[in-house]
């Protein structure tokens, strides 16, 4: 039995708090309205296992992006279907093969007329970006955030942003609205594992002042809430992105009095992190941020604190010194010539890092399976071959069933270059998300990728 | 911001001779009609946040390295800040660093001493907190409160100190409460109606106005007191204040702050080189460089208030030992940075001398011709350039024994009528710092065969970098860009089309004052730009 502590539970926050789904329904501008599906129909999809997952059991969707793209033939494995090797660059994905599928040959629908943006907003967003006076944004909502505005109003962080390095992360809730990741892994575990967090079993936090940062934050609440009376709309929906921060945090204090999920296989990470991760002769520790990071996800997941997350190896354009390099990433991907040997090796040790976030969710037990069973995993970068900004043929991994609602073990290759968002529509749906359609002008789609789908 | 073919036109005729002596004295015309555009709301940006904080309890405090991150829109932190938002990770921290300063004020003798000015009767003293919050709130939030407002927090401190027991402990959220509001961390300047005719921004307004502007930071006591006597809506009473603050010690912060957005100085701290190949690259450099960048601004524009442009040519500069050693050249002083004047024989001079532009603009292993040509172009002369079309195989060949050097190299960009539209425009450019290797060390020759830096530049010739410089600070785009640059980060925005002849206006201001650019703040904060505002849609 959870105890309260002292202190009025959100006052103010009813009055002046719009739903989070009101909101972002006006961030989509009412295109398209999203529905989770009631409970009667998700324990209907036939295979038997969504009674436990989607139930008790939560899915959970993540990107997994890196910068700069592929090097498309020695990418693409050689035949397709569910007879298939890996290739050169999806090596690393050995021992989680059986839960992976492939997918190639999809293109992104948008003009790709800012080279790197137009992919990685094409490819989440389905949208084309904007891009006035020196000011570029994503048009709509990312899928991770369209995913989390439904599924993300019952755990504590509706949805997490990390990174592996110092990056900006493709995760936008609309125009100018960017969820920035935590990039320190230190800050990271002190988010998640830090004074407030319990374990399945314990108690929730008995502490008044969460109380009295609730009152605070409600105070809050009421100033933008009036300042946003004064404002015109463009700013008027600023602040309502700032409101939703502050109504989460206030949710999230609420939460840690109650008793903690009980879940079987969630526990603290094996190790924390340093207190920071220096440059190594000029080279940023992308795989060491990557791999704590990963084992904080594996566990943030497990102990359902989040059920979406965003995790960026690295931006679109970065430039960083990969080990063994002679030059920084985005400048390999134009300078280096020939077949690009120094392109292909950084691409594989992006899988590799890839393969180790699969595996450590595939270490955790969970009902009949694993959590990697109940999860979608997106990895994914926004360009193809990065030389020419090719956004046909985006190199694309869909991991984990999602409790069987999507297939794994298979390459598909689609000849006719689909339209990428019908990959996207596939996985909203495998989230028991009510969409309609996702992307807009030509990368609009009302068809899933049914080769995908279970 | 693009001018029309025909205004620049103009300000090339009235800069192109640069020695003043040989014409008559230039004089700018009257300030052109002006309607202004709808007023912005600007976050504030990380360094705007942190110079509040120090200016409100006083420099020393333990704050986090990021808040919410800044972006630059348009080239400028100054502008992403009135087109983002705050996102759930930065309401988080701005909600953490807003107890660690209530913490770090109240439990610092001297921090508290300076808000707290009476004595509380009890852990829920409503006088008292009401005392506090009422004079601390004013300062803040850079207005004074509603009693609405101060009931609110005054609620918000008693019940806490009620809770917790404690007077100091209760302050602490009513603090917390003050700096996690829109009304702190955004610039609420929505404007007024002037009996006049028109919209004004209102006098508190103003006075944010100001001080963000010039020190990057909040208002003074004074300032505040010249914005609830109404002096700051008289043109008298505003010249007098901008007079004041001109004068004042953080108008260096200001001037900091405009020119290290400008000039994407912060990406210094991230500056990436392989060690193995450029062997004064360490940790130091790139925060040293910023310093000797923004110490030669302060001496030119505040010290001795020259013509700015000197920036681009003078010998003159202010390094460390660590720059020393890059730079090869004696250093002037053992800890810290000192005055010096590079030796001509160096072949350098200026900021595009300086490991700020060199090694900013450049890649980990190498120099890049591109980054720099397009750096001068887009930063420096406020010039857009396409971006590049998909579908182009964008690799140039390997150095070798027939193309030993950069020049040999990029000639098939230039030759490839499919890259050479875009890369003419700053390869050619780029080439000319060549002597000055990724890192921005002189460099006699590449791979064992001379460098050759001349070229042209808008039909300017020039024989090397040292040349280069002059090219620049006389051409007709860059004082304007510089003028502009400043214009939109006073606004916070872009310029709108029908705000272009103000802005030249202005630029034609900075040519009559002989390119002072303490002056041209002065104007800017004078004009109507900076003072009116349409009604908000």
């Amino acid at each position: 039995m959870s105890r309260r502590g002292v202190g009025p539970r959100r006052p103010l926050a009813a009055a002046v708090v719009p739903s989070r789904r009101g909101f972002m329904r006006g961030m989509l501008q009412g295109s398209a309205i999203f529905v989770g599906l009631p409970l009667f129909q998700r324990a209907l999809n036939g295979n038997g296992t969504a009674l436990a997952c989607g139930g008790v059991i939560p899915k959970r969707f993540g990107v997994f992006f890196w910068g700069n793209g592929n090097r498309p033939e020695r990418w693409i494995p050689a035949t397709d279907g569910d007879s298939w090797e890996l290739s050169e660059e999806l090596a690393p994905l050995v021992n989680v093969k059986s839960k992976v599928s492939v997918v190639t040959g999809l293109s992104v629908k948008v003009p790709n007329l800012l080279p790197h943006t137009s992919g990685a907003a094409g490819l989440l967003s389905g949208m084309t970006p904007l891009s006035a006076d020196g000011v570029e944004s994503f048009a709509g909502p990312t899928i991770d955030q369209i995913i989390a505005a439904q599924v993300g109003g019952d755990t504590l962080f509706p949805s997490l942003q990390t990174a592996a390095s110092d990056c900006s992360g493709e995760s936008w809730n609309g125009v100018n609205s960017r969820n920035p990741p935590e990039t320190d892994p230190y800050a990271l575990y002190e988010r998640l594992f830090g004074p407030t967090f319990r374990l399945p079993g314990e108690e929730g936090l008995v502490d008044p002042t969460l109380g009295l940062r609730r009152s605070v934050l409600d105070s809050v609440m009421g100033d933008i809430a009036t300042l946003q009376g004064r404002l015109g709309a463009t700013d008027k929906a600023r602040l309502d992105q700032h409101l939703t921060g502050v109504r989460e945090l206030e949710e999230r204090l609420a939460r840690l009095e109650e008793d903690p999920p009980s879940l079987e296989s969630c526990a603290r990470p094996p190790a924390e992190p340093e207190a920071s991760y220096p440059d190594i002769e000029g080279r940023p520790q992308i795989s060491a941020r990557s791999r704590i990071v990963s084992d904080m996800l594996a566990m943030a997941l497990a102990c359902d604190q989040t059920r979406v997350f965003g995790h960026y190896v690295t931006d679109p354009v970065a430039n960083p010194l990969f080990p063994g390099a002679t030059a920084g990433h985005h400048n390999l991907t134009h300078d280096e010539g020939g077949d690009q040997p120094e392109v292909h090796a950084i691409t594989v040790q992006i899988v590799a890092e890839l393969a180790y976030l699969l595996e450590r969710l595939d270490a955790v037990p969970e009902a009949d399976g694993t959590l990697l069973d109940n999860c979608c995993v997106l990895g994914c970068s926004e360009v193809g071959l990065g030389q020419i900004h090719s956004i046909d043929d985006v190199p694309i991994v869909v991991a984990g069933g999602l409790c069987g609602t999507l297939r794994t073990g298979i390459h598909h290759r689609s000849y006719t270059g689909d339209n990428s968002a019908m990959l996207m529509l596939s996985i909203l749906r495998g989230m028991d998300i009510l969409a309609p359609s996702f992307g807009a002008d030509d990368a609009y789609t009302e068809d899933g990728l049914s080769e995908i789908e279970v | 911001m693009p001018r029309s073919p025909l205004a620049l036109f103009v300000l090339l005729a009235g800069c192109d001779t640069p020695t003043a002596s040989e014409e008559p004295p230039f004089l700018r015309g009257a300030q052109p009609d002006y309607s202004a555009p709808a007023p912005v709301l600007r976050r504030l940006t990380y360094s705007q946040y942190v110079h509040s904080i120090d200016d409100l309890f006083g420099t020393g405090l333990v704050l986090p390295d990021e808040l919410e991150p800044d972006t630059r829109a348009a080239g400028l932190y100054a502008v992403g800040a009135s087109l983002t938002s705050i996102s759930a990770l930065g309401v988080d921290r701005y909600e953490s660093v807003a107890y660690t300063i209530a913490e770090q004020v109240l439990t610092d003798p001297t921090r508290r001493a300076a808000i707290v000015g009476c004595v509380p009767v009890s852990p829920a003293d409503a006088d008292c907190a009401r005392e506090v919050l009422n004079a601390l709130g004013e300062r803040v939030w850079r207005r004074p409160l509603s009693d609405g407002e101060l009931d609110v927090l005054v609620s918000v401190t008693t019940t806490a100190g009620m809770t917790l027991g404690d007077f100091d402990l209760g302050l602490s959220y009513g603090l917390a409460a003050l700096l996690q509001s829109p009304y702190f961390l955004f610039r609420v300047e929505l404007g007024e109606v002037d009996p006049a005719g028109g919209h004004r921004y209102s006098g508190w307004e103003m006075a944010s106005r100001l001080s963000y502007f010039l020190w990057d930071g909040p208002p003074d006591d004074a300032l505040l007191l010249a914005a609830e006597s109404g002096a700051l809506l008289t043109d008298a009473g505003l010249e007098a204040e901008v007079d004041r603050m001109l004068q004042d010690e953080r108008t260096r912060r200001g001037l900091r702050a405009f020119f290290g957005d400008m000039l994407h100085l912060d990406e210094l701290d991230a500056l990436t080189k392989d060690p193995s190949l450029f062997v004064n690259m360490s940790s130091e450099l790139g925060p040293a460089a910023r310093e000797q960048t923004l110490q030669d601004l302060d001496a030119i524009v505040l010290e001795d208030d020259v013509d700015f442009r000197t920036f681009l040519t003078s010998t003159d500069t202010h390094i460390d030992r660590t720059l020393a050693a890059l730079y090869d050249v004696p250093a002037p002083v053992r800890e810290g940075f000192g005055l010096t004047t590079l030796p001509i024989s160096g072949g350098r001079r200026g900021f595009l001398g300086q490991a700020s532009f060199l090694a900013l603009q450049a890649h980990a292993t190498s120099t890049s011709v591109t980054l720099r040509g397009l750096y001068l172009r887009e930063v420096l002369l406020c010039q857009e350039l396409p971006s590049p079309p998909a579908g182009l195989n964008t690799s140039i060949p390997e150095a070798n024994a027939e193309r030993p050097t950069m020049r040999d190299r990029v000639a098939q960009h230039l030759e490839d009528p499919s890259c050479a539209g875009c890369h003419q425009l700053m390869d050619p450019i780029g080439l000319g710092f060549e002597h000055f290797d990724g890192v921005g060390r002189w460099r006699d020759t590449e791979n064992g065969h001379p460098i050759d830096p001349a070229g042209s530049f808008d039909g300017d010739e020039f024989v090397d970098a040292w040349g280069l410089g002059q090219v620049v600070a006389d051409h007709g785009s860059f004082a304007p860009c510089v003028s502009d640059t400043l214009l939109r980060s006073a606004l916070g925005r872009t310029l709108a089309d029908e705000e272009l002849e103000l802005a030249e206006w202005h630029a034609d201001g900075l040519h009559q004052e002989g390119y002072r650019l303490r002056w041209l703040f002065r104007d800017i904060v004078m004009g109507p730009a900076f003072r009116t505002t349409a009604v908000a849609p």
